[in-house]
């Protein structure tokens, strides 16, 4: 009964009804469609910082965090580290790697760079490097490196080009070796293209002196979500001695990012609710207004104050929600016209400075409807607060007598 | 005043209460979009004060495909001309000379590849911040003896190599020459720095140690130039460009900031795309709002609308008078809110406040200082009071569209 009235007074007026719909639904769906966007461009630098290198779990040897030098290294040699890794269904790819730093040099210059022994093979599956390939070809012979364009340019390196890498090897000795140039890497990463530098995992240990041993395994999994899981899976199934981590444990800086992602996502949101509420509130003190007589006469023949207050209160929540609705709606529509993506790069293409794609695609997870839901049911009751009052104190006697 | 102006000011008042709340949305509004400018300006602001006191100055000057290479081979040559032509522009602020090239550092057995730069310290400080940035031990001497190196350290890499104050660290190099180049070096302080990827990356020596290391002789690799702010970086740029014509300009090349750091600017710039998309939908929201408290003012009027053409008032003035209205309540609410908002702007105006949290974690990535600034350019006032401005003439059209094509026997004959 009440929510029929409710609904009645709300298309007596269609056209007022209307306007402020149209409001909150255009309102609703930018903020929809922009956070979609801006979260879009968020799961973009983590996916690229985990396909450049990162993976989704990678094991160390204890004591890599507050030290990542050749002598923290894991030495199991590779099969004990196989037959774990492949026993676990969940882990999709794993590839063993030796990180070390360097200055590698031409003829013409020498820049301080970061070495990393791969297994060409198993490192297609865990990163992009081996796909980025621009020129040339992929590590597979000895004594070849692969290189970033951008650190190619600076080193005025070509295929074939004979670079000296120069580091400290395990014992702390200064040591040297020279590499040709087997490809060039373009993979619009910073880190890619401009600081790492490939050799195969068996060239880096003769160079280091390092053995069998390596510094870490990189791991991609079946599901980013379940990672948690797997961690720990791995963490009781390896010999102690190595610490197992995930991407958020290796780059809390991303996660804080999409923390702060949601917490703006709530101002935005909050912002343009209060926006709305001056409206909402304005067109139900109108209708009350404008049904004093009406409203005088529901409460002479017996309706209750906290009736004549509930029906205010559900006719803005029906606002609301509809609005709402149709205002979801609308951005989801927009986020789907959108999922190719907004191709950026004519205008902005050296975002990948900041690990940013230069093409926008918008993402939504089902959680980022919440804030919405629950700020546009604040926003109902709060608005018709006034209106409400006003109806549900007025006297009978004296809102019969007016007009 | 006119007929119409007098009716539209009552008109305004008739319902005082729908009004206000018309008014306050507004007001809402014009705050929420300065403030949120204002901080957007601050903050871009500091990015770039922050990116350009921390690299090569709002304009560099190096050698002929320095910027390309960043090697040596590129130089700028030392012997008073330069320096005489850069004197000879007004818009300089500060400059400094550099030379800049790689090393591998390493104390025991850990190493660690980072940029090193020779500076002179007296210049470098009234150009980046490296010197007011030590956070421990001292920077390198102004006037270093023979033979003393020091050498001043990014937290970070002085962490990974365990480098404490009065160390002494090896650091491995190439040479102009292209020989290899080593030498200890005494560490005498380390810096800590908004940008994680420099602290880790970053070693400082003074600019006749470098050049001696290097074998550099008369050569640097680029002097660092900043403007009195980076609005006039484009006039100092072109002020230098004239002053470096003729032969010696032909050996130089000038890149200003967004050259160097195309990156940053491009960050800013899709920064304030998204803040504008939410404020263009705060303000359609806004505008909405307007909408109906007009149009609702003009249907309950339908009759009395009828009266007033039937007394011979033209439509067109019809048309004004509720123009007239809808600016008199976007006028109200605009002047409120710009005594609102504009008092505590221009008291923050410069002041930065810490961030704490996530958010002063998320701003690393960026290598930015996790805090908090207000910046108070007239053009933002002016922008939002303007877009209001436009939002409320365009919401006004359908009802004073709607108000003035009424027929005045219809009208009179509805309700």
């Amino acid at each position: 009964m009440l929510f029929r009235m409710a609904w009645r007074n709300l298309w007596r007026n269609p056209r007022r009804t209307a306007v402020v719909l149209t409001a909150i639904s255009v309102g609703i769906a930018g903020c929809v469609l922009s956070m979609a966007i801006n979260l879009g461009v968020m799961t973009g630098m983590i996916d690229t910082a985990i396909r450049s290198g990162l993976g989704h779990i990678q094991i160390h040897a204890d004591g890599w965090d507050d030290n990542p030098e050749l002598e923290v290294r894991l030495t199991e040699g590779e099969v004990p580290f196989a037959s774990a890794l492949d026993s676990i269904p969940e882990v999709r790819r794993w590839a063993p790697r030796l990180q070390a730093q360097g200055l590698v040099a031409s003829a013409r210059a020498s820049v301080g760079v970061s070495i990393v022994g791969v297994d060409p093979e198993r490192e297609r599956g865990v990163s992009v490097a081996a796909d980025s390939i621009d020129e040339g070809e992929w590590l597979g012979e000895p004594k070849r490196l692969v290189l970033g364009y951008k650190l190619a340019s600076r080193l005025e390196a070509e295929i074939g080009t004979k670079l000296v890498i120069s580091a400290q090897d395990l014992g702390g000795e200064l040591t040297g070796q020279a590499y040709r140039v087997a490809g060039i890497i373009r993979a619009s990463s910073r880190d890619l293209d401009d600081g790492l530098v490939f050799l195969r995992l068996e060239d880096a240990q003769s160079l280091f002196g390092m053995g069998n041993a390596i510094s870490e395994v990189v791991i991609v999994t079946e599901d980013r979500e379940r990672v948690g899981l797997i961690q720990q899976k791995l963490q009781s199934s390896l010999a102690s001695g190595s610490e197992v981590r995930t991407w958020e444990q290796l780059e809390p800086l991303l996660v804080y990012m999409v923390q702060s992602f949601d917490s703006m996502a709530w101002i935005m949101y909050a912002a343009v609710f209060i926006a709305m509420a001056f409206g909402i509130a304005n067109v139900l003190l109108m209708a009350v207004f404008e049904r004093t007589r009406e409203i005088g006469m529901m409460r002479a023949v017996g309706m209750s104050r906290v009736r004549v207050v509930a029906m205010v209160v559900l006719e803005s929540t029906l606002v609301t929600m509809i609005g709402l609705g149709l205002g979801v709606g609308l951005g989801l529509v927009g986020v789907w016209l959108l999922r190719d993506g907004i191709d950026i790069s004519t205008w902005a293409g050296s975002l990948d400075d900041y690990g940013i794609e230069s093409v926008l695609k918008p993402s939504m997870r089902p959680r980022d409807m919440i804030a919405p839901l629950l700020i546009g049911a604040l926003t109902a009751i709060l608005s018709s607060f006034w209106p409400a009052l006003r109806a549900g104190l007025a006297k009978p006697a004296d809102a019969l007598r007016r007009i | 005043m006119n007929i119409e102006t007098r009716l539209a000011w009552r008109n305004v008042w008739r319902n005082p209460r729908r009004t206000a709340l018309s008014v306050a949305a507004t007001v809402f509004a014009l705050v929420l979009v300065i403030f949120s400018i204002s901080m957007a300006d601050g903050s871009h602001e500091k990015m770039i004060e922050d990116a350009v006191r921390l690299s090569s100055g709002h304009v560099a000057v190096s050698g002929k495909g320095y910027r390309h290479s960043m090697t040596l081979e590129q130089f700028v040559p030392w012997d008073g001309r330069v320096e005489a032509a850069i004197e000879k522009a007004d818009s300089v602020r500060a400059w400094a000379p550099r030379i800049s090239s790689f090393a591998l550092v390493s104390l025991g057995d850990r190493s660690h590849g980072s940029m090193v730069i020779g500076v002179d310290p007296e210049r470098e400080a009234g150009v980046t911040k490296f010197v007011s940035r030590v956070n421990e031990g001292r920077f390198v001497d102004q006037n270093p003896g023979p033979g003393v190196r020091e050498v001043v350290l990014g937290r970070k890499l002085a962490e990974r190599l365990g480098a404490a104050i009065g160390d002494e660290i090896l650091l491995y190099g190439v040479a102009y020459s292209l020989e290899t180049a080593y030498e200890l070096f005494e560490v005498v302080g380390t810096m800590a720095l908004p940008d994680p990827r420099l602290e880790r990356n970053l070693t400082i020596v003074h600019l006749d140690v470098a050049s001696e290391f290097y074998v550099y002789e008369d050569r640097i690799t680029e002097v660092a130039i900043l403007a009195d702010s980076a609005g006039n970086a484009a006039a100092l740029r072109t002020e230098l460009e004239s002053v470096f014509a003729g032969p010696l300009g032909d050996e130089l090349e000038l890149q200003d900031y967004e050259e160097m750091m195309p990156g940053l600017v491009q960050l800013i710039l899709i920064d304030d795309a998204g803040m504008y998309i939410m404020l263009a939908i705060l303000v359609v929201v806004v505008g909405f709002g307007i909408l109906n408290t007009i149009l609702m003012a003009i249907l309950e009027r339908t009759r009395e609308l009828g009266v007033i053409l039937a007394l011979g008032l033209k439509p067109i003035a019809l048309f004004r008078m509720v123009y007239l209205e809808s600016m008199m309540l976007a006028g109200v609410g605009l002047a409120i809110g710009l005594l609102i908002a504009l008092p505590p702007l221009a008291w923050l105006n410069g002041m930065e406040f810490p961030l704490g949290g996530d958010l002063a974690q998320a701003t690393e990535i960026f290598g930015m200082e996790p805090v908090l600034t207000f910046k108070l350019i007239p053009s933002n006032p002016i922008f939002s009071t303007l877009t209001i401005v436009v939002v409320a003439l365009l919401a006004a059209l359908y009802p004073a569209l709607k108000a003035s094509r009424a027929h005045p026997v219809d009208a009179l004959r509805s309700l």
